[in-house]
C-alpha cells in the first residue's frame, strides 16, 4: 500500500512538473513570433481494482499540446498575404503620390514659365533676351520633364530589386518549409502518433506566415504530418520534403520588367504577374503594372504632344535669318521590344503620326502567320489586318525590314520614354520662328479702301515656299482678281462655302470671303477701285513679326492632348488626379485589409497566445500541486515508518 | 475572451502610432499652411488645384501682356503727338506763307523754317522703342522706316502690324507701321483732288471744292480748260479718262460755283486761255511728300498776278493735304486711344480674376488654421490617453503581487 501511495504521488510530483515546465516554456515565449501556446493534458491512471472497488491510482502526462485552430491559423495566413500585397502596393503609390503631390516641383510651374517664355518672344520678336529667356525656360521644361521621368525610371528599378529580393525570401522560406517537414515527418513517426512536435509546427507556421508576407500562398496538411505549399496561380512551392525554387528574368516582352517563373532544369518558365496574387509581390506587380506605366505613359504623352505641337507650328514660322523654322523640340519616338522568342527576322517601325491622338497605353502587335493583331494594352482592344503599314491611334505600324514568323510578337511603347527622350533641338536664339514667312500689304497708290489681312499659312505651305511677290490686282469692270500663282489653284471660301478656281484663271471678289492658294490664306475686305493692287510677300527681314509666336503662346491654352480633350497642363491634372485617386482608393483598402488582418490576429491571439497573468496563476497551481504531491510522498514515507515501527514494536 | 500578452502591448503600440500618424499629419498641415500635402489627400481637389494655378497664371500672363501693350502704344501715342504738333506748326507757317504781302524772300525763310520741321518729322517717323527697334517700320525692327533720297523721302518698311493677345479671345494691335501712318494719307479734299495746271498763266485760284452729289459721282478724271474770246471767258469739261467732251462752252463767272459730275469747285480769279484745271479721285500722298512739295512752293520764284495764283494754288493744296495728314494721325492716335481704354478696362478685369483665382485655389488647398489647430489639441489629447492608459494597462501584472 505504501509504494502504491508512492506512486500515486510520484505521479502527481510529475505532473505539476509536467505542468510547471510547460507553463515555464510559455513564460519564455511569450514573446516568440507565431508561438502557440502549450498546454499538458493529463488523465487519470486505470485504476485498480479491489474487492473494494476501483482504487485510483494516480496521474498520468498524456501529451503536450499547442492549443491552435487550424481554421483561424489558415484565416490569418490568408487575411496576411492581402494585407501584405495592399500594404505594399499603398507604400509604393505613398511616393509616386509625393512626387506629384509638391507644387513646386511639379510639371505645371515648369509648363506655365515655358509658355511665359514664348509670350516674352511675342511681346519683344526681335529682343534677344527674351529669345533666350525662351530658350532657358524651353530647357528648364525638358528638365523638368527629364526629373520627373527619371524619379519614375528609378522607382521602376527600385520595384525590380525588391522583386529580386522577394523571390530570394520566397525561395529561402520554401526550403524551410520542406526542411521542417522532413523533420515532423520524421519526429512524428519517431514519437508515434499523436505526441505532436509543437514547437516545429509553429516554427513552420512562421515560416508560413513569412512567405504569405512575399507571396499568397496556402499550405495544404498532409497524413504525415507534412504541409505542401501552392502559390495562388495552384504551382506548388514546397511537396512534402521538396521545394521548388522561383526565379527573377528580364520579362522576354519587355527587357526593363522582371518576372517571376519557376526554375526548371531546361530553364524559367515564367508566370504571368497577373496571375500571382497577395504578398508583397501581388502588390509590386499591381504597381508596376497598372500604375507606374501607366504614370510613365501619361507623362510621355504631355512630352510627345507638346513636342509635336509645337514643332508643328514652329515650322510654319519664320526665324530671324529669314528661314522656315525648323524642329524646336527633338520628337521622342516610341520605343519597339522584340520579343526575345521570336523567330521571323522582322523589324517593326513605328512613328508618332498625330500626337492628339496619342493614348496612354501600349500595345502588343502578334503575327500569327497570316494576320497581324494588334491589342491595347490598356483595355484589351484588339484589331486585326492583313498586312502593315496600318494607322492606328495616331501611330504608324510598318515594316522596317525583314519578314515576320508566326508567332512573333512585339511590344510597342508609344510614350513610355517620351519624357526621356523629349529634347531642345535650337540653341541659337535666332532660330526661334517667331514670325509668319509671308506678310500683305496694299498699293500706297490703291484708291479704293479694300483692305487685306495680315495673312496665315498651313501645314501645306513648307513644301511650296513662296519665293517672290505676288500681286492681285482688281478689275473693277469684271470684279475680278487676277495675279494668282499660275500652277496654284485658289480656293474662296465664304459663309462656310468653299469654291475652287483652276490655277491661273482670275477670281471673282467676295468681300470678306478666304481667299487660299498654296496654303495661303488671306482675306480682302472693302470696296477695291479699279486696278488697286494688293501684294502677298516673303516675309523678308520681318524680324519683328510675333505673329507665329503668337500662334506658339497659344498652344498653351489650346486642347491639344488625347483628341482635343485636354490641354498641356489639364493633361498633367489628370496624371495628378490618376495618381492622387489611386493611393486614395490604395489607402482606403489597405487600412480596411489592415483592420481585418488585426481581427484575424486578435481572434487567433485569444485562442493561440500566451496570457502572462494566466500563466501564474498555472505556476502557481502546478507549485501547489507539486507541493502537494511532494506530501502525499512525505506522508507514505511517515506510512512506512508506522509499518517499520510495528514491526519493532 | 482571452486576450494575449503580446497583443496587449502591439494593439497598444499601434494605437499610439495611429495617433501619432495623425498628429504628425496635423502639425505638417499646419506648419505648410496647405490643407493638401499629397494629391491623395484630396484627389479632386488637387487635380482643380493644379487647374485654378494654371488659369491664373494663364491671366497674370494676360496682364503682363496688358501692360506691355500698353506701354507700347503709349510710346506711339507720345510721338505721334509730337507728330500732331509739328503737322500743325507746319500748318501755321503754311498758312502764313499764304499772306499775299510776302514776297520771294519772306516766302523762302518759311521754307527754311519748314525744311528743319521736316527734318524733325523724319526724326519722329524714324523713332526706335526701348528695345532698340524702329516704332514705324512694320514688321522691320531693324530696318530705318524712313531714308531721304533724292526722290524724296522713301520708306523701307512693311505694312505688318504687331498684335498680342491680351485676354482669351482678344488680339490687340499694339504698332502702328509707318506706311498707314504717314504714306496712305488721302490727299485733296480727301475724296478728290482739285488742281491749277503747273502752266497756267492766268491768275485763277481753284477751292479745295466738295463732293454735292456723291450718286453723281463717277471716279473718272475731269479736265476743266479755259478759253478767253474777245474779253468773254469760258470753259469746258472733258473727261479725260474716257476722253470724252462733258460740256463746252460754258460761261464763266469769277467765284461762281462749277459742278462736274457731283463734284463742286470754286475759281476765282481770271484764268487765261489754256489754263487747266483738273479734278481727279483723291489717291495716297505721303505726309512728306506733301510737306516736300510746300517747300518747293514756297521757294519758287514767282511774280505777278499769275505768280501769286501759282503760290496760293500750291499753298491752298498743301493747306488740304495737310489737313489731311493731320486727320490720319488723329485717327490713328484715336484709335490707340480707345485701345489704351480697352487695355485699362481688361487690366481691371484680370486683377480681379486673379483674385478670384487666389481666392478659389486658397478655399482648395489652404488650411483652415482654426480647425487644424482645434484638431491638433484634440488629437494631442488622445495620444496622450492613449499613451497614459497604455502605461496603466502594461504596468498590470499578476506577477507584481507573486
Amino acid at each position: 500500500m505504501g509504494t502504491s501511495i508512492f506512486g500515486i504521488g510520484l505521479s502527481g510530483l510529475t505532473a505539476a512538473q509536467a505542468g510547471l515546465l510547460t507553463t515555464s516554456h510559455n513564460i519564455s515565449n511569450v514573446n516568440t513570433p507565431n508561438y502557440s501556446r502549450q498546454e499538458v493534458l493529463q488523465s487519470t491512471r486505470f485504476p485498480q481494482f479491489t474487492g473494494a472497488g476501483f482504487i485510483g491510482q494516480g496521474v498520468n502526462v498524456d501529451t503536450v499540446r499547442r492549443v491552435y485552430n487550424d481554421f483561424l491559423g489558415a484565416q490569418l495566413q490568408q487575411t496576411q498575404a492581402g494585407a501584405s500585397q495592399l500594404d505594399t502596393y499603398y507604400t509604393q503609390l505613398t511616393q509616386l503620390d509625393n512626387l506629384f503631390g509638391d507644387p513646386v516641383s511639379g510639371l505645371s510651374p515648369a509648363l506655365s514659365d515655358f509658355f511665359a517664355g514664348v509670350n516674352a518672344v511675342a511681346s519683344h520678336p526681335a529682343d534677344v533676351p527674351a529669345r533666350q529667356t525662351m530658350l532657358s525656360s524651353a530647357q528648364a521644361l525638358v528638365s523638368r520633364f527629364q526629373l520627373l521621368d527619371g524619379q519614375l525610371i528609378e522607382m521602376r528599378a527600385g520595384v525590380n530589386s525588391q522583386i529580386s529580393s522577394t523571390v530570394g525570401t520566397i525561395n529561402a522560406d520554401a526550403s524551410g518549409i520542406a526542411e521542417l517537414n522532413k523533420r515532423i515527418t520524421l519526429a512524428t513517426a519517431g514519437a508515434g502518433a499523436g505526441e505532436p512536435p509543437n514547437d516545429l509546427l509553429d516554427q513552420r507556421d512562421a515560416l508560413l506566415a513569412d512567405l504569405n508576407h512575399q507571396i499568397g500562398a496556402t499550405g495544404v496538411q498532409q497524413s504525415d504530418g507534412s504541409f505542401n505549399v501552392y502559390l495562388s496561380n495552384g504551382q506548388a512551392l514546397v511537396v512534402g520534403e521538396q521545394s521548388y525554387r522561383l526565379a527573377a528574368i528580364p520579362d522576354s516582352n519587355d527587357p526593363q520588367n522582371l518576372q517571376v517563373g519557376l526554375q526548371t532544369a531546361s530553364g524559367v518558365v515564367a508566370f504571368r504577374p497577373s496571375d500571382l496574387q497577395g504578398g508583397a509581390l501581388g502588390g509590386l506587380f499591381a504597381y508596376r503594372d497598372n500604375v507606374l506605366g501607366s504614370a510613365e505613359n501619361q507623362l510621355g504623352r504631355i512630352a510627345a504632344t507638346l513636342a509635336q505641337s509645337f514643332n508643328d507650328q514652329h515650322q510654319l514660322g519664320q526665324d530671324l535669318n529669314g528661314q522656315l523654322g525648323g524642329n524646336f523640340f527633338t520628337m521622342p519616338q516610341p520605343q519597339v521590344q522584340v520579343s526575345v522568342l521570336n523567330t521571323g527576322s522582322a523589324a517593326l517601325a513605328v512613328t508618332i503620326t498625330s500626337a492628339d491622338a496619342l493614348t496612354a497605353s501600349d500595345y502588343r502587335l502578334q503575327y500569327d502567320g497570316a494576320n497581324y493583331t494588334l491589342t491595347r494594352l490598356s483595355d484589351n482592344t484588339q484589331q486585326s489586318f492583313a498586312t502593315l503599314p496600318q494607322t492606328v491611334d495616331g501611330l504608324q505600324l510598318s515594316l522596317g525590314s525583314g519578314t515576320p514568323a508566326a508567332g512573333d510578337s512585339f511590344l510597342i511603347q508609344p510614350t513610355r520614354f517620351a519624357a526621356r527622350d523629349l529634347a531642345v533641338a535650337i540653341n541659337d536664339v535666332s532660330k526661334i520662328a517667331a514670325g509668319a514667312p509671308i506678310r500683305t500689304s496694299i498699293a500706297t497708290a490703291n484708291t479704293g479702301s479694300g483692305q487685306i489681312s495680315p495673312g496665315s499659312v498651313d501645314a501645306s505651305y513648307p513644301s511650296a515656299a513662296l519665293a517672290s511677290t505676288v500681286t492681285l490686282t482688281y478689275d473693277g469692270t469684271t470684279g475680278k482678281f487676277s495675279g494668282f500663282p499660275a500652277t496654284q489653284a485658289v480656293t474662296v471660301t465664304s459663309g462656310g462655302t468653299s469654291t475652287t478656281y483652276a490655277a491661273g484663271t482670275p477670281v471673282p471678289y467676295t468681300a470678306g470671303a478666304t481667299i487660299s492658294f498654296g496654303g495661303i490664306s488671306i482675306v480682302i475686305s472693302g470696296t477695291p477701285a479699279n486696278n488697286d493692287t494688293f501684294s502677298i510677300t516673303p516675309n523678308t527681314g520681318g524680324a519683328g513679326d510675333n505673329r507665329n509666336a503668337q500662334l506658339l503662346a497659344a498652344l498653351g491654352r489650346q486642347n491639344v492632348v488625347a483628341n482635343g480633350s485636354a490641354t498641356l497642363a489639364g493633361a498633367y491634372g489628370q496624371l495628378v488626379s490618376f495618381v492622387g485617386n489611386t493611393t486614395r482608393q490604395a489607402q482606403v483598402a489597405s487600412d480596411a485589409q489592415a483592420k481585418l488582418l488585426s481581427q484575424a490576429q486578435q481572434a487567433q491571439q485569444s485562442i493561440s497566445g500566451v496570457n502572462l497573468d494566466e500563466e501564474a496563476a498555472n505556476l502557481q497551481r502546478y507549485q501547489q500541486a507539486y507541493q502537494a504531491a511532494g506530501k502525499v510522498m512525505a506522508i507514505a514515507d511517515s506510512l512506512f515508518d508506522t509499518i517499520l515501527g510495528i514491526a519493532k514494536g | 475572451m482571452r486576450i494575449s500578452t503580446p497583443l496587449i502591448y502591439t494593439l497598444g503600440a499601434e494605437a499610439i502610432e495611429r495617433q501619432q500618424v495623425d498628429l504628425f499629419e496635423t502639425q505638417q498641415q499646419i506648419a505648410s499652411g496647405r490643407r493638401i500635402l499629397t494629391p491623395s489627400d484630396d484627389p479632386v481637389a488637387a487635380a482643380q488645384a493644379l487647374n485654378v494655378t494654371h488659369a491664373k497664371d494663364q491671366t497674370e500672363q494676360y496682364s503682363t501682356n496688358v501692360n506691355t501693350a500698353t506701354s507700347a502704344l503709349a510710346l506711339n501715342d507720345s510721338v505721334l503727338s509730337q507728330v500732331t504738333d509739328l503737322l500743325q506748326s507746319v500748318r501755321t507757317l503754311a498758312v502764313n506763307g499764304g499772306n499775299a504781302s510776302l514776297n520771294n524772300n519772306d516766302r523762302g525763310s518759311i521754307a527754311t523754317d519748314i525744311a528743319g520741321q521736316l527734318q524733325q518729322l523724319i526724326g519722329l517717323a524714324n523713332s526706335k522703342d526701348g528695345n532698340g527697334g524702329f516704332l514705324f517700320s512694320g514688321f522691320q525692327v531693324n530696318t530705318q522706316p524712313f531714308v531721304s533720297t533724292a526722290t524724296g523721302v522713301l520708306y523701307n518698311g512693311d505694312q505688318g502690324q504687331l498684335q498680342l493677345q491680351v485676354a482669351p479671345a482678344r488680339a490687340l494691335a499694339i504698332s502702328e507701321n509707318g506706311s498707314a501712318t504717314f504714306e496712305q494719307v488721302n490727299n485733296g479734299n480727301g475724296i478728290f483732288v482739285a488742281s491749277a495746271a503747273a502752266t497756267n498763266g492766268g491768275s485763277g485760284v481753284v477751292s479745295a471744292g466738295q463732293v454735292v452729289s456723291p450718286s453723281a459721282m463717277t471716279g473718272d478724271t475731269y479736265q476743266i480748260q479755259f478759253s478767253v474770246a474777245g474779253g468773254i471767258t469760258t470753259y469746258d469739261v472733258i473727261d479725260t479718262t474716257t476722253s470724252s467732251t462733258v460740256s463746252t462752252g460754258n460761261a464763266y463767272t469769277d467765284g461762281a460755283a462749277i459742278a462736274v459730275a457731283g463734284m463742286q469747285v470754286t475759281i476765282s480769279g481770271a484764268p487765261a486761255s489754256g489754263d487747266q484745271f483738273t479734278l481727279a479721285p483723291s489717291s495716297h500722298q505721303s505726309i512728306f511728300t506733301t510737306v516736300q512739295n510746300l517747300i518747293a512752293t514756297l521757294q519758287t520764284q514767282v511774280s505777278g498776278a499769275s505768280g501769286a495764283a501759282t503760290v496760293a494754288n500750291g499753298i491752298s493744296t498743301a493747306l488740304q493735304n495737310l489737313d489731311q495728314a493731320l486727320e490720319t494721325v488723329l485717327t490713328t492716335r484715336a484709335g490707340i486711344g480707345a485701345r489704351l481704354r480697352e487695355l485699362d478696362a481688361l487690366a481691371a478685369g484680370n486683377d480681379d480674376r486673379t483674385t478670384q483665382y487666389q481666392q478659389t485655389l486658397s478655399q482648395l488647398q489652404d488650411l483652415d488654421y482654426n480647425k487644424a489647430l482645434s484638431d491638433f489639441a484634440r488629437q494631442q489629447l488622445a495620444l496622450e490617453a492613449a499613451q497614459k492608459s497604455f502605461a496603466h494597462v502594461s504596468g498590470l501584472s499578476l506577477f507584481n503581487y507573486l
